[in-house]
């Protein structure tokens, strides 16, 4: 074929396509830039809604999506521009007020062009992945108005100025303050950070790093503490009007840091005012606000903890240690219960009962009660003192809470086996000399004892108690058996089980005759009844009643004890008897035969006896006399022996011996319970699982447990490993 | 009688709308009736009295459907009006949302009507068909992933270098990312995201080993809540195991490697367990010669739970695990078979055995010549299970076949999805896939 041919065949290509008129994206962008000016002008209201959105509308569907973006940037851009210099020319404090009502306007703009736009922001927006129309303003506002060099510095700075005015105590303008922090916050939480909340931080921290540094020098502590809580309590109310809540936190941790943490050592230390003043003078009312601002910081509370505990301890030492408070029992403990009670209250009241100060408050006590070896001699002197007498007229809740409180300070002992010791001592006094008041209160006691240290370490106690019981039957039993002797003298007999009881070395004097007979015809009856027991009198622990005539005939009844009793009843045949004559007549031992001659000659009001030479001292040489011209007003005289309540030098020597020999076999039984189920343990774990082990009754010394190890290595219960020498083996 | 006030005029097209204020209020503030309605725009200034309408220039047949949704909040669309058109305008004023809540109900898989039945062009059997979030779907055939929105309109095909795709998964309703088989020595392949509406690759998921990127093909995919991807890889050398990536950023965070004897380069299925914080991944037959099931802790970077029916005494051929779904509810993973048998591995007990139901229905003899392998899935506490040309419907704790669905054409099914409150089948022969929903509730 030609090439002219081929002309004539040719085939135009469809010239009717539907095309869009060119001008057409230009027209419509026009008609929607007209309404953004409008809208920016508050001319709005010529606009009609429905023909800017279709317009807008028809831009997407045809493929002008870009155009429509890009001409909303650059009018919005341009208007933003214009903002910036009227607001940059408002003048003072307008300065504000105008970017607030510019940025209420274009808030409003904005809004409305989304609407218009709405259509391209729901197809055209996502699928190029731009941003949002309204994200667009913000981001705009941001750039050209907060972020312009005029601006930005000028706006921190007016607003750090009305902080800074308020915290002053002048009045500015909240509303407007808030609404600005808003417009901030809405542009995004980083501008809010960036533009405001880091700058006003430190600001913060200077302002009251300086005010801080004032008060310090001219406050005490308690007023310190109080300004504060105040400016503290300023700043969450300035968070609350007009800052973001997540501020609080921060602006908190400010003050925190530079009112407390900062001068923390300062305040707790001060002088005349600091903590330790607080606590001596219970200022209930500074210390919680000293607790409550020091929670806020790091290592606030147990600075104050460190403190209160190292003061308590050092007042402690001091009580205990005090040769004037050591005197008088009664009143060294009565003082550590005063002491206790009132940093319970100081915790109660002002440490919001807070678990480590009250740990701290036990560890501290236990401290320093264990300085004095004396302490559980005390205790149960107390405990003595108040059971014999302290109890009268006291109700039982009273009791109650009394008990309680020793408990308390029972519970600081580390030597609990010595109290026990002691305890034993002074109940069996109280027992046989028909002093206990209580019998209630002395069982509650036993009770406690007995949750807190477990069955073991009251059942001797409690076996005391029966004793009791059980004589009391016994006497009936013996005196119903035998009606003759209801007019000889009456004796009662107190049958105490061995072991049960304080061991006292069995010495007996003679009694007199008439008393003599009565004792062994109770002997047979009570052997008569009980098969294989051994009875042997303990005529030290015994109490008497005696009537006595004196010269002119008066008469008396004499609670005496046993041995006053065997000497007075051998002045019923003699009128004078010498010192020698005596010993040798009732055989008394010689300490407790002159405590007891001592007592009825020398002490006034008390002198049954007349002594010769009149001395204050019994000799060996003296000779006694019956003091004819004794008076008393009283009908009943009680004799008390010469006899120290606390234990002489010797005496506590020996009950320590005591306790250290009983404390052998606890230690070896010990010993042998943790190498039975062992079997193999070396030297160290030994030590440490037997401490444990007996920590619930007293602190076992490193060496007494060697020792003890040693001689049960002695009695082959164990031995040594032949390869480690340290090593225990328990030979079964 | 009172006087309405809130009464709206419209002139729509030139036909006369009347309706109110209040009703125009469900179309909420981000829609034409919202703007319009807001104070910043006066719409008294354009109707000074009552008497005159508001003119909107759209299609008048529409505007009343979309006014009658508005007033009842059901969608009828009468036969005369286009869904098409209808989808279009609801975009103009801002009600597509609407129209798209309205059109199905709540997804139960024993209600289930088939909606509609979509013909592709794609040569070749159907790989996967995966239901977006918002009602739409993708389907990958051989290279190509075909993109469906709810309206069942499809968008440009999306694919990773022409190379065979062997999973897809949807990120988001805007996201669909494409798991694809390298190409040797090119770098090809791999794992990409791709815009859903336009096709565009937006990011492609790199393997690092050694501090080299590796080129590598990605199979089966999972996601966790807390933007987490999933994929089984197996690469040149070492690679093979379960890599996992940030969504947000793109980037490889950690890489479980298999260990000698269990594959998990090569799953099948995984599975992320929200309640256990674990991975389920599931390597079958015929895949591998042996079934490999285990639960992967990637916080300790160990295996937690495994089974295997290595050694198991293959006496009966049937019995051979085609896929493996857990239930964390019931403690299990429910398995199927060839035969459309369900079973359960107790995950209480690590190397339990596979408890097969009594329902064996033993359909020898009638398999059809191309058969399918099973698949599970699991919604709202139905179980489904889909066998040749039908999908069953398990519910209650006994498992209970309560409804079947079944479409005469197109062959069986290879691979089916829930999402989007619909279920999506596609058929192997025909290219071809059933979306079923729920209808609207009754309107009595």
């Amino acid at each position: 074929m030609s090439n002219q041919k081929k002309r004539s065949f040719q085939i135009e290509a469809f010239k009717h396509r539907v095309v869009v008129d060119p001008k057409y994206a230009e027209r419509t962008w026009k008609i929607i830039e007209h309404a953004i000016h409008e809208i920016y002008n508050h001319n709005a209201s010529g606009l009609s809604f429905e023909e800017l959105y279709r317009n807008a509308y028809n831009m997407v569907l045809h493929k002008f999506g870009d155009k429509l973006y890009s001409g909303l940037v650059t009018t919005m851009s341009a208007h933003l521009k214009e903002i910036s210099k009227s607001i940059e020319v408002a003048q003072g404090a307008l300065f504000l007020e105008e970017l607030n009502r510019k940025w209420n306007d274009h808030h409003k703009a904005l809004q409305m062009i989304r609407d218009i736009l709405m259509y391209m922001d729901r197809t055209y927006i996502p699928n190029t992945r731009k941003t949002p129309v309204h994200e667009l303003g913000l981001n705009l506002w941001r750039d050209y108005i907060i972020h312009s060099g005029k601006i930005q510095s000028r706006l921190l700075s007016t607003l750090l100025e009305l902080v800074h005015k308020e915290r002053t105590g002048e009045v500015i303008d909240r509303g407007l303050m808030r609404n600005i922090i808003k417009m901030l916050m809405d542009l995004g939480s980083s501008v809010y950070q960036e533009d405001f909340e880091k700058p006003f931080l430190e600001v913060s921290a200077e302002f009251y790093k300086v005010e801080s540094q004032k008060f310090i020098e001219c406050c005490d502590c308690g007023d310190y503490l109080k300004k504060a809580e105040i400016r503290l309590n300023e700043e969450i109310e300035r968070v609350a009007h007009y800052l973001d809540v997540k501020s609080e936190a921060k602006i908190t941790n400010v003050v925190e840091k530079e009112m407390i943490a900062n001068h923390m050592t300062r305040l707790v230390h001060m002088e005349n005012s600091g903590l330790v003043n607080m606590l001596l003078d219970d200022k209930y009312e500074d210390l919680g606000k000293m607790y409550n601002l020091f929670k806020r910081v790091p290592n606030g509370l147990s600075m104050i903890r460190d403190v209160m505990t190292s003061h308590l301890r050092e007042t402690g030492k001091q009580l205990v240690t005090d040769v004037e408070s050591s005197k008088d029992p009664v009143e060294f403990v009565q003082r550590l219960l005063d002491e206790r009670d009132k940093y319970d209250k100081i915790i109660c009241q002002a440490f919001s009962n807070s678990k480590t100060f009250q740990n701290a408050l036990n560890s501290s006590f236990e401290y320093f009660i264990n300085l004095n070896s004396r302490s559980p001699e005390f205790i149960s002197l107390f405990v003595d003192d108040k059971l014999r007498k302290g109890l009268k007229g006291v109700t039982e809740e009273d009791v109650e809470i009394i008990l309680d409180k020793v408990m308390m300070l029972f519970r600081y002992l580390r030597e609990k086996d010595v109290f026990e010791k002691y305890y034993k001592q002074h109940l069996a006094k109280r027992l046989l000399s028909g002093k206990t008041v209580c019998d209630d209160a002395e069982r509650s006691l036993i009770v406690k004892l007995k949750t807190e240290c477990g069955y073991q370490f009251t059942s001797k106690l409690e076996g005391m108690f029966t004793d009791m019981k059980t004589s009391e039957d016994t006497m009936q039993g013996f005196y119903a058996n035998h009606p003759e002797l209801a007019d000889g003298p009456t004796l009662v007999v107190q049958v105490l089980t061995t072991g049960s009881w304080p061991t006292q070395a069995t010495v007996t004097c003679n009694l007199p005759t008439e008393m003599a007979t009565l004792c062994e015809k109770f002997r047979s009856h009570y052997l008569g009844t009980h098969t294989g027991r051994r009875l042997s009198w303990q005529t030290n622990m015994g109490t008497a009643d005696i009537k006595a005539t004196f010269g002119k005939g008066q008469k008396h009844e004499l609670n005496v004890s046993t041995y006053q009793m065997c000497v007075l009843m051998l002045f019923n045949n003699y009128d004078m008897l010498s010192y020698k004559e005596i010993e040798q007549a009732t055989e008394i031992p010689t300490s407790d035969l002159k405590r007891c001659l001592q007592s009825m000659a020398c002490v006034k009001g008390k002198n049954v006896l007349r002594k010769e030479p009149m001395s204050k001292d019994i000799g060996t040489d003296d000779a006694f006399f019956v003091n004819d011209k004794f008076t008393s007003k009283f009908y009943k005289v009680k004799i008390g022996t010469v006899v120290a309540q606390k234990e002489s030098e010797p005496e506590k020597l020996e009950t320590r011996q005591r306790v250290e020999e009983d404390r052998k076999p606890q230690i070896e039984a010990a010993v042998v319970r943790i190498m039975k189920s062992r079997r193999v343990l070396d030297h160290n774990n030994v030590i440490a699982e037997v401490t444990k082990q007996l920590q619930s009754r007293f602190l076992a010394n490193p060496t007494e447990i060697k020792k003890r190890i040693e001689s049960l290595i002695e009695r082959e219960f164990l031995e040594r490993d032949s390869a480690d020498r340290k090593v225990y083996r328990y030979l079964a | 009688m009172g006087i309405q006030k809130d009464i709206v005029k419209f002139n729509v097209g030139g036909r006369i709308f009347q309706t109110t204020a209040t009703t125009l209020a469900n179309a909420g503030r981000d829609s034409f009736f919202g703007a319009l309605f807001d104070d910043n725009w006066d719409l008294r200034q354009h109707q000074p009295n009552s008497s005159q309408e508001f003119f909107i220039d759209r299609n008048p047949d529409c505007f009343a459907v979309l006014l009658d949704l508005l007033r009842t909040g059901d969608l009828y669309i009468p036969s005369n009006v286009p869904e098409r058109l209808l989808y279009r305008e609801a975009m103009f004023y801002g009600l597509i949302d609407h129209v798209r809540s309205a059109k199905w109900g709540p997804f139960d898989g024993n209600r289930l009507k088939l909606s509609r039945s979509v013909t592709g062009r794609a040569p070749g059997d159907g790989t996967a068909i995966r239901a977006g979030p918002d009602g739409g779907c993708c389907v990958a055939h051989g290279s190509m992933v075909h993109v469906f929105d709810w309206t069942l309109e499809e968008h440009p095909p999306i694919n990773l270098d022409y190379q065979r795709v062997n999973d897809i998964g949807w990120v988001n309703a805007e996201n669909v990312l494409i798991s694809a088989c390298e190409r040797l020595g090119k770098g090809d392949g791999g794992m990409g995201l791709f815009n859903s509406s336009t096709g565009d690759l937006r990011h492609k998921f790199n393997v690092v080993h050694d501090n080299q990127t590796k080129s590598y093909t990605a199979g089966a995919l999972s996601f966790s809540p807390d933007y987490k991807i999933f994929a089984s890889c197996k690469g040149r050398s070492n690679e093979y195991g379960i890599g996992v990536w940030d969504q947000v950023t793109g980037k490889q965070m950690d890489f479980f490697y298999e260990s000698p004897g269990w594959s998990l380069g090569d799953a099948d299925k995984l599975q992320w367990l929200n309640g256990s914080n674990c991975l389920l991944v599931a390597t079958l037959f015929p895949r591998k010669d042996n079934c490999y099931i285990s639960l992967l802790d990637f916080r300790e970077k160990r295996m937690v739970w495994s089974w295997s029916d290595i050694g198991a005494l293959l006496t009966v051929d049937e019995k051979r695990v085609r896929d493996a779904i857990a239930m964390e509810e019931c403690n299990s993973i429910c398995v199927v078979n060839e035969y459309d048998d369900l079973g359960f591995i107790d995950l209480r007990i690590n190397g339990g055995s596979v408890r097969w139901s009594s329902r064996s229905r033993l359909l020898k003899g009638k398999m059809p010549d191309e058969p399918c392998y099973p698949k599970l899935a699991l919604h709202n506490g139905q179980l489904f299970s889909s066998m040749n040309d039908c999908i069953s419907v398990f519910c209650g704790p006994d498992w209970v076949l309560t409804s079947r669905l079944r479409r005469s054409y197109g062959g069986s099914i290879c691979d089916f999805s829930i999402g989007g409150d619909r279920l999506f089948a596609l058929h192997s022969e025909e290219n071809v896939f059933d979306a079923w929903e729920t209808p609207s509730p009754p309107i009595i």
